[in-house]
């Protein structure tokens, strides 16, 4: 079992390695460094001034020696300037987490995330403020979206071919195959617009006090949260997700229902429900368990969609200013979080296995 | 000193040639206001020549108190002379003040100098700063401050520093030039430029401006938020918001004049305007930053009318004149000429604005000269092209992914492919689009209004200058502009100003297709907040009932 955690960690390790390359060299193009000296200095700045504000905050270095620096391998960049102040990558690193002792390598060895240049704040608070707003909402898509899923998963698949089968599955069928960015828009144009949809009937009829009935952006949720302001996001990703895991689900019902202790327990007079419910549930749901743990990372993808959409600052949010201001160490900070985020999943998946079915040995 | 001084009860003797003019109807109010206010002359003093009253500011009395939530980007901060989007500005307008300010009217207004006197021929210029204001620090504001600020505004040593520019008459060598500046005493300074600059005031106007205090070194208003206005930043997350409250320990110079509001509340929800949309129906903003297109209206069927702001700002689709084919100047002509400048307003902005015709210098410019009407002949285009031996070559429009520019240059382009020439248009995302927006060999750049017509001129047209993404390089023209800086009179700098307008179309510099008209929406309840024809946002005149 530590074999197989440690092995688990090397590999997440390996990966994050190889993915922050990857990410590093991306934002670390030359036309890439262009628009970040223009966002940071001014978006009509000229070709010499992008020069030497490169220059100036340390980008003129080798791409291979300023990864070093971001992981800490490499000392930190300094420059003097003509009156003898020394600046540099970790002076300016430490000056922001208020330390008066500057080191000579600053990265992600020494705990340094360093600074977003977007939010000119230090990666480590934004990257925790966002998934913090983003840990709600996830939380919120899960508490709708899991028992949903299966509740329709297992109505559907515990008598297969039935007409509830069949509507169950069109309806599962119908929200997996919208994506977020249509079904958000068609929530929005519905529920949440004083013109058009339900709002405008309802608001003739005197059902609701103010124009709309949902709100149609969910920014005031950062501050509190409530049901009129949250809803819409939440069900737009949970909608997504669901009709998948119910599908799963359904199909892995069926097949335990045609099981040979199903039709024993059914001669001997065991009641429908019970069968269901004691005998066929827990081995109908290890394959849905993997596919929820799966659909957390999915998930994160989604919510790049669902938070720009209404406005709703979170990691997918963050990734979305991040990758369009190429904020560099913004990106690579969510990068790792992202490959942390579906290898631990991953783990939690693979161990909740050996739970649910005691046949399985991880070793 | 070469100059006459003279008392500041006495009028610019340009004023009252102007104030003729007008009289006659060689000149229009708005014209009479931006030209007899930037020689110094007050606003009411300026009706007065006209034998108006001064307008009334409100008709109704503001009522004090409450919370505003406005729809605009919140950027990260930087040194406010560096500043290139008038939202930086915006968020600061509370605390940092400007030494005069631009109305929509047309007039300059003073704000922290209580006047100012050009002397005859433009070259020295007397500020009086006004007395009684204090920093919010305690410190009073001298000359001493105005002439701190104004160096800072002449270091072009410092990137991005889109001040040292305006500032050349009194600058040398990217920094401000030795005696440019006299300190008289506490409250008088004098400046002294080198060539005579009708633009220096109005220049002090623009958003870069805001007048800042001497301890202020870093790059972040709101950080050390030092200033001389009635409000104080509370909170600033880039891309989220902003909030801004009423500062209660400092007295405001112009008390009972404004800070009416209690709380600002600045809300960044993206560049996407149907997300404003949701976030106003559910009551989340009371006013937009700017609406365009097709949401003016969206935003006026849900209860929010429009405010509407006639201006000189603008769309140039421009050549590159050092690129290929665009250095051939018959290339050029042949383009402008296939296109006809109603249409493309007509489809490209909803007709919200009016026509224009080449040359970067709008009606609304006290100098603008009227030119005979443009030709449009696809045909006689056709051919110009045909025989340039281009009659196969595709040319490429270059365009950001903004709604109404892309839409601007769409029709640009399918009215050049109407006259049988090949083109293709390209529409790059923002973020890559301004990495090299000074040398698209064909690509349009929005521009903000100025106040006076050889304002542009100077920016984008002169030779050398920086945001001379035309590549335009004409001795002549630089030769005329800089006689047309330097004339106070209004019919001279006109006929200057006619042949640099001629200079400009014949030289087919850009396809300049109509002036916008800008829009902001915001609900009835809310006062003072008219759209500005530069984007300004003073929030320390709104108020709410």
């Amino acid at each position: 079992m530590l074999l197989f955690l440690l092995r688990r960690i090397g590999v997440m390790l390996l990966t994050a390695l190889c993915l922050t390359f990857v990410v590093f060299y991306l934002t670390n193009l030359p036309a890439k460094l262009e628009t970040l000296a223009k966002t940071q200095a001014g978006s009509r700045i000229s070709d010499a001034e992008v020069a030497s504000w490169l220059e100036r905050n340390g980008y003129a270095r080798p791409m291979v020696v300023r990864y070093g620096e971001w992981l800490g391998v490499v000392p930190g960049w300094t420059r003097a300037d003509a009156e003898g102040t020394v600046t540099g990558r970790c002076y300016r690193l430490a000056a922001v987490e208020g330390e008066a002792y500057v080191p000579e390598r600053c990265g992600l060895l020494q705990g340094y995330w360093g600074n977003s240049t977007r939010f000119r704040a230090p990666v480590s608070d934004v990257i925790t403020a966002r998934l913090g707003a983003t840990g709600m909402l996830m939380a919120w898509v899960l508490i709708v979206m899991v028992p949903m899923a299966l509740v329709v998963g297992v109505m559907a698949g515990m008598r297969e071919g039935s007409r509830t089968d069949r509507s169950l599955s069109t309806f599962a069928i119908a929200s997996t195959a919208t994506p977020e960015y249509v079904s958000g828009v068609f929530l929005i144009a519905l529920l949440a617009s004083s013109t058009v949809g339900l709002s405008p009937l309802l608001s003739s009829w005197g059902w609701i006090d103010g124009p709309v009935l949902f709100q149609g952006n969910a920014r005031s949720a950062m501050e509190q949260i409530t049901f009129w302001n949250f809803a819409l996001p939440v069900m737009t990703i949970a909608l997504y997700g669901m009709g998948y895991i119910a599908r799963i689900t359904r199909a892995s019902m069926t097949e335990v229902m045609t099981q040979q202790y199903i039709r024993t327990a059914r001669l001997k007079g065991v009641s429908f429900t019970n069968i269901v419910l004691r005998h066929a549930l827990r081995n109908a749901l290890i394959a849905p368990f993997t596919v929820i743990m799966l659909q957390i990372p999915w998930l994160l993808n989604g919510v790049v969609v669902v938070e720009v959409l209404f406005s709703y600052p979170g990691f997918g949010w963050t990734l979305f200013e991040a990758a369009v201001n190429n904020d560099i160490e913004l990106l690579l900070a969510a990068s790792v979080v992202a490959v942390v985020v579906v290898l631990l999943t991953q783990l939690i998946s693979d161990v909740g296995y050996v739970w649910l079915n005691p046949r399985i040995r991880i070793s | 000193m070469t100059h006459k001084k003279r008392k500041a009860t006495e009028l610019h003797p340009a004023a009252q040639l102007y104030a003729r003019e007008c009289h006659e109807g060689k000149l229009s109010r708005r014209e009479f206001l931006t030209r007899a206010t930037a020689l110094g002359v007050t606003a009411p003093a300026a009706y007065g020549l006209l034998g108006l009253a001064a307008p009334a500011a409100r008709a109704d009395t503001p009522q004090m108190g409450g919370s505003l939530r406005m729809q605009m980007d919140i950027k990260a901060q930087r040194d406010p002379r560096t500043w290139d989007w008038s939202e930086l500005a915006n968020v600061c307008r509370g605390w940092l003040e400007y030494l005069v300010s631009y109305e929509r009217d047309g007039s300059i207004q003073p704000v922290l100098l209580e006047s100012w006197e050009a002397n005859e021929d433009a070259t020295v210029f007397t500020l009086n700063v006004r007395p009684g204001v204090t920093w919010n620090n305690g410190d009073p504001f001298t000359s001493a401050d105005v002439a701190h600020n104004i160096e800072r505004w002449c270091d072009a040593s410092v990137e991005g520093n889109s001040m040292a520019g305006r500032m050349s008459s009194i600058s040398e060598d990217g920094a401000l030039r030795e005696g440019a500046i006299e300190i008289v005493d506490d409250l008088t300074l004098r400046l002294h430029l080198a060539n005579p600059d009708i633009a220096i005031i109005a220049n002090m106007s623009d958003y870069p401006a805001a007048v800042v205090h001497p301890s202020f070194t870093g790059d972040d208003p709101v950080a050390n938020p030092i200033g001389t206005g009635p409000y104080r930043p509370v909170s600033h997350d880039t891309g989220i918001g902003a909030v801004i409250e009423r500062n209660p320990d400092h007295t405001w110079w112009n008390e009972g004049n404004g800070a009416w509001l209690d709380r600002i509340e600045f809300v960044d929800l993206g560049t996407d305007p149907s997300a404003w949309v949701a976030a106003a129906e559910g009551g989340e903003i009371e006013l937009t930053y700017q609406t365009t297109g097709d949401f003016v209206d969206i935003f006026a069927a849900i209860g929010m009318p429009e405010s509407e702001a006639i201006t000189a700002a603008t769309l140039a689709v421009r050549f590159n004149q050092e690129q290929e084919p665009y250095t051939n100047r018959n290339v050029r002509r042949a383009l402008q000429m296939a296109v006809d400048n109603a249409v493309v307003l007509e489809l490209g902005y909803d007709g919200r604005g009016t026509e224009a015709e080449n040359h970067h210098v709008c009606p609304l410019h006290p100098e603008y000269a009227e030119l005979p009407p443009l030709t449009v002949d696809p045909a006689a285009a056709r051919e110009m092209i045909e025989a340039e031996g281009l009659g196969d070559h595709e040319f490429e429009l270059i365009s950001i992914d903004d709604n109404w520019q892309a839409a601007t240059c769409d029709t640009v382009a399918a009215q050049i492919r109407a006259a049988g020439i090949n083109i293709r248009r390209t529409i790059l995302p923002g973020a890559t689009f301004w990495n090299d927006w000074l040398n698209y060999p064909f690509s349009s750049t929005e521009w903000n209004m100025r106040p006076l017509g050889v304002q542009v001129l100077n920016l984008a047209y002169r030779s050398g200058e920086a945001w001379n993404e035309a590549g335009f390089a004409n001795e002549e023209f630089d030769r005329l502009l800089d006689q047309a800086n330097g004339i106070a009179d209004a019919d001279e700098r006109r006929e200057v100003m006619a042949q640099l307008q001629q200079i400009m179309q014949d030289e087919g510099v850009l396809i300049q297709p109509y002036w916008r008209s800008l829009y902001r929406n915001l609900r009835p309840n809310v006062h003072g907040a008219e759209m500005h024809p530069t984007f300004e946002v003073r929030y320390h005149h709104y108020w709410k009932s």
